[in-house]
């Protein structure tokens, strides 16, 4: 079922929970809210569950509205953070109730189909209090799914367990979800999470949807600074549009539904995710293949403040308001990730290919994560670049201290509206 | 006090002439000690006693809790010489075969059953639904509320059982029954409202969502998760009441009748002239029931729990 909310909002009092949020969620599709504790994610689920009445806005399932009926006549259930399992009742009861709640006579044979699904077959007759944590997790899923509804909204449902075990159930979530086929809302702060499992992520921030898309699309190409920090790590610096080359060049339309910056407008609608349309790689996805060496049609150059740096990169990743039509001088954020810049020692820097952005520096810390080196680069630009190289035939000239060229292709460069606070969504968690 | 590791010189005992040798191997302790076999024993013995000791503090404490009543039970098999059941005479089951072979003792036994009984139902019904106002509601005077109804575990009894005779007389309504039921109700309410209402704080709200999130009504939420989920808070005010209720003297002694003599009255009458061996049979059947109550709880817990 599509789940479409128009103009939903939440006031606590004083305190605006949601803002008026539009949002499309396509049927069958895992949908993940990812945000920060309090941003407002927590709350839109609870209104899809009838929990919490909307302020003010609409929800419709499919073609009803569901907006004003109470919880227990919604075809909706719900995975609880902390399960909320019945400690009163025994497992088989627990994922019964729903059954029984609505006069289904015989639930023997579909309990134990259930717990068999979720792999506590022997563990019937036990109470909730002498199961693991992510066994009770299991029993959440059971009690919920066991009403075949028509979607399934979980709320942080791995949140208590240890790492390993949250991988583990992570996987065998997808793996439900793909089976049973219902659409899944999934709330969580976590990131990684939402990236792993979501086929589309909405991060929220106070309230408001920042950005809608798939996974690798908000990674690739983040449209503010709080999804830029939130997801991942982001090196901005602040930086002058110097020139645009034909804002209507073939990146137009490849900027899609992207294109449009989440604050002009608060009508965010989501495609159903068409599977091989996630690319892993949406970097190449994104950017035109083979920004050619000379100045491209779509493309913008920047100056990095206070450096004599000239940066390129597409047009339809500036997430600037009116980015086609931006003066020159407008300052910018400008953005690239850690893992897609690539150091060289000077004494190579004729290898860096005529294209890409180039900037040097000096590196002020290396470190060592097992799979790659961290380097903190000090360089005009910003003076804490981070930078992340594989673990793969490093040049052992590049230690602290030594001088450095950095560089990467415009592609893997984006802009974003100066206006913001630069460090939004950094430092959480 | 001689311990394996205290003092390295060894002490005269009784086995002191023993052979080393012999506490050595006896012991098959790996360190060379200079201790004979019966003062490592008494070593060993006081190291249990002081592993114990919490057990043993524990049992003392029960034994001075329940002494009184082994000695009650105790007296209700006796002959007594005159009226006074003080000082042990001959074995005898007379009382226990003829508990009402007293005039009016069973007539006051029952009235004061009634009384707690319906005092409980009353009391457990208002309290436990003023216990969830107070917990789940936010509403205007609350907390004047929550204060007010700690007021009668407060006050002195004589103070409340006094202006609540004053009461009822400026009312003009007759003492009896109803007073007395009244009365007990008014001051077992507040026992209810305080072990409901901390059993509803702590109950985790979720639960109630999670219910009606899985298809149940107002109704079936209360009645299949919220009523069993707060079912020990109601019981553990309920049981307090009854005991409350039953042996309550003071309030009732204000607010009775003259014809309505509860047995705690009773008992106390009988005292002045000398008491009956049927109260100590009436106290000890009472003390008996309700420790087969609680040990009957404990057996179907434990045996739930283990299935």
């Amino acid at each position: 079922m599509t789940i479409t909310l128009s103009g939903i909002c939440k006031t606590f009092g004083d305190f605006t929970a949601v803002h008026p949020l539009d949002l499309t969620i396509p049927e069958g599709s895992f949908f993940a809210l990812l945000g920060a504790s309090g941003c407002g994610k927590t709350t839109t689920l609870r209104m899809l569950a009838g929990l919490e009445e909307p302020t003010g806005g609409t929800i419709l399932l499919g073609d009803d509205d569901i907006t004003h009926l109470p919880p227990h006549k919604r075809p909706v259930n719900t995975v609880f953070q902390n399960y909320a399992l019945f400690p009163h009742l025994d497992i088989a009861e627990n994922v019964a109730f729903g059954l029984r709640r609505r006069g289904v006579k015989s639930v023997r044979a579909q309990v134990a189909e259930m717990l068999d699904l979720v792999q506590l077959g022997g563990m019937a007759r036990r109470k909730p209090r002498q199961l693991s944590g992510g066994q009770q997790q299991r029993v959440a899923l059971a009690r919920a799914l066991i009403n075949r509804p028509r979607v399934l909204l979980l709320d942080e449902p791995l949140g208590a367990l240890d790492l390993k075990l949250r991988r583990q159930m992570q996987l065998e979530l997808k793996r439900i979800q793909t089976e049973v086929g219902i659409t899944f809302v999934h709330v969580t702060h976590d990131q990684e999470e939402a990236m792993t499992m979501a086929d589309s992520v909405a991060v929220m921030y106070r309230g408001r949807v920042e950005q809608l898309g798939p996974p690798a699309e908000l990674y690739e190409n983040p449209r503010s600074t709080f999804v830029a920090n939130f997801l991942g790590t982001s090196n901005l610096f602040e930086a002058e549009i110097l020139s645009h080359l034909s804002a209507l060049g073939p990146s137009a339309e490849a900027a899609g539904e992207g294109e449009e910056p989440v604050e002009s407008g608060t009508s965010i609608v989501f495609e159903a995710p068409e599977g091989a349309e996630t690319p892993a790689d949406a970097g190449a996805a994104e950017a035109p293949e083979g920004a050619s060496a000379e100045e491209a049609p779509g493309e913008t150059r920047v100056q990095v403040a206070g450096a004599d740096v000239t940066l390129r990169l597409p047009t339809s990743r500036c997430a600037v308001e009116g980015a086609e039509s931006v003066e020159k001088g407008t300052k910018i954020l400008v953005g690239v990730r850690p893992e897609k810049i690539a150091l060289l020692h000077p004494d190579e820097a004729d290898a860096v290919p005529a294209t890409d952005n180039q900037l040097t520096g000096r590196i002020k810390d290396a470190g060592y994560l097992g799979v790659s080196w961290q380097y903190l680069v000090e360089t005009p630009a910003c003076s804490d670049l981070t930078v992340y190289e594989q673990n793969v035939e490093r040049d052992t000239r590049l230690t602290a201290g030594a001088d450095v060229v950095l560089h990467w292709r415009p592609a893997h460069t984006f802009a974003l509206d100066a206006t913001q606070d630069a460090a939004a969504g950094e430092e959480i968690l | 006090m001689p311990t394996s590791t205290a003092s390295p010189a060894p002490e005269p005992t009784d086995h002191a002439s023993a052979p080393r040798t012999a506490a050595l191997s006896a012991t098959g302790s790996a360190t060379a000690s200079p201790w004979p076999a019966s003062s490592r024993s008494l070593g060993a013995l006081l190291r249990r006693l002081r592993r114990n000791a919490v057990v043993m503090a524990g049992c003392a404490a029960l034994a001075y809790l329940l002494l009184p009543n082994l000695v009650v039970l105790l007296f209700s098999f006796n002959k007594p010489a005159g009226r006074f059941n003080y000082a042990w005479q001959t074995f005898s089951t007379d009382a226990w075969t003829d508990p009402c072979g007293v005039a009016n003792l069973c007539g006051s036994l029952g009235l004061s059953l009634r009384i707690a009984v319906l005092a409980t139902l009353l009391a457990t019904a208002f309290g436990t639904v003023a216990a969830f106002a107070l917990a789940r509601y936010r509403f205007r005077g609350k907390s004047a509320t929550n204060a007010l109804i700690f007021l009668p575990m407060a006050m002195p009894e004589v103070v409340m059982a006094a202006s609540l005779g004053t009461l009822f007389l400026n009312m003009r309504i007759e003492f009896g029954f109803w007073t007395i039921l009244i009365a007990h109700v008014m001051f077992c309410l507040s026992f209810v409202v305080v072990a409901v209402k901390a059993r509803v704080m702590s109950m985790d709200p979720r639960l109630e969502e999670a219910a009606r999130d899985l298809y149940a009504g107002p109704f079936q939420t209360f009645w299949r998760v919220t009523l069993p989920l707060a079912a020990p808070g109601i019981a553990a005010g309920a049981m307090l009441s009854f005991a409350l209720s039953f042996d309550d003297f003071i309030i009732t002694q204000f607010n009775a009748g003259p014809s309505t003599v509860t047995f705690p009255m009773f008992v106390w009458g009988a005292a002045q002239r000398g008491v009956p061996v049927q109260v100590n049979v009436i106290g000890s059947a009472m003390f008996v029931l309700a420790v087969a109550i609680v040990l009957g709880g404990q057996i179907v817990a434990s045996r739930r729990k283990k299935s």
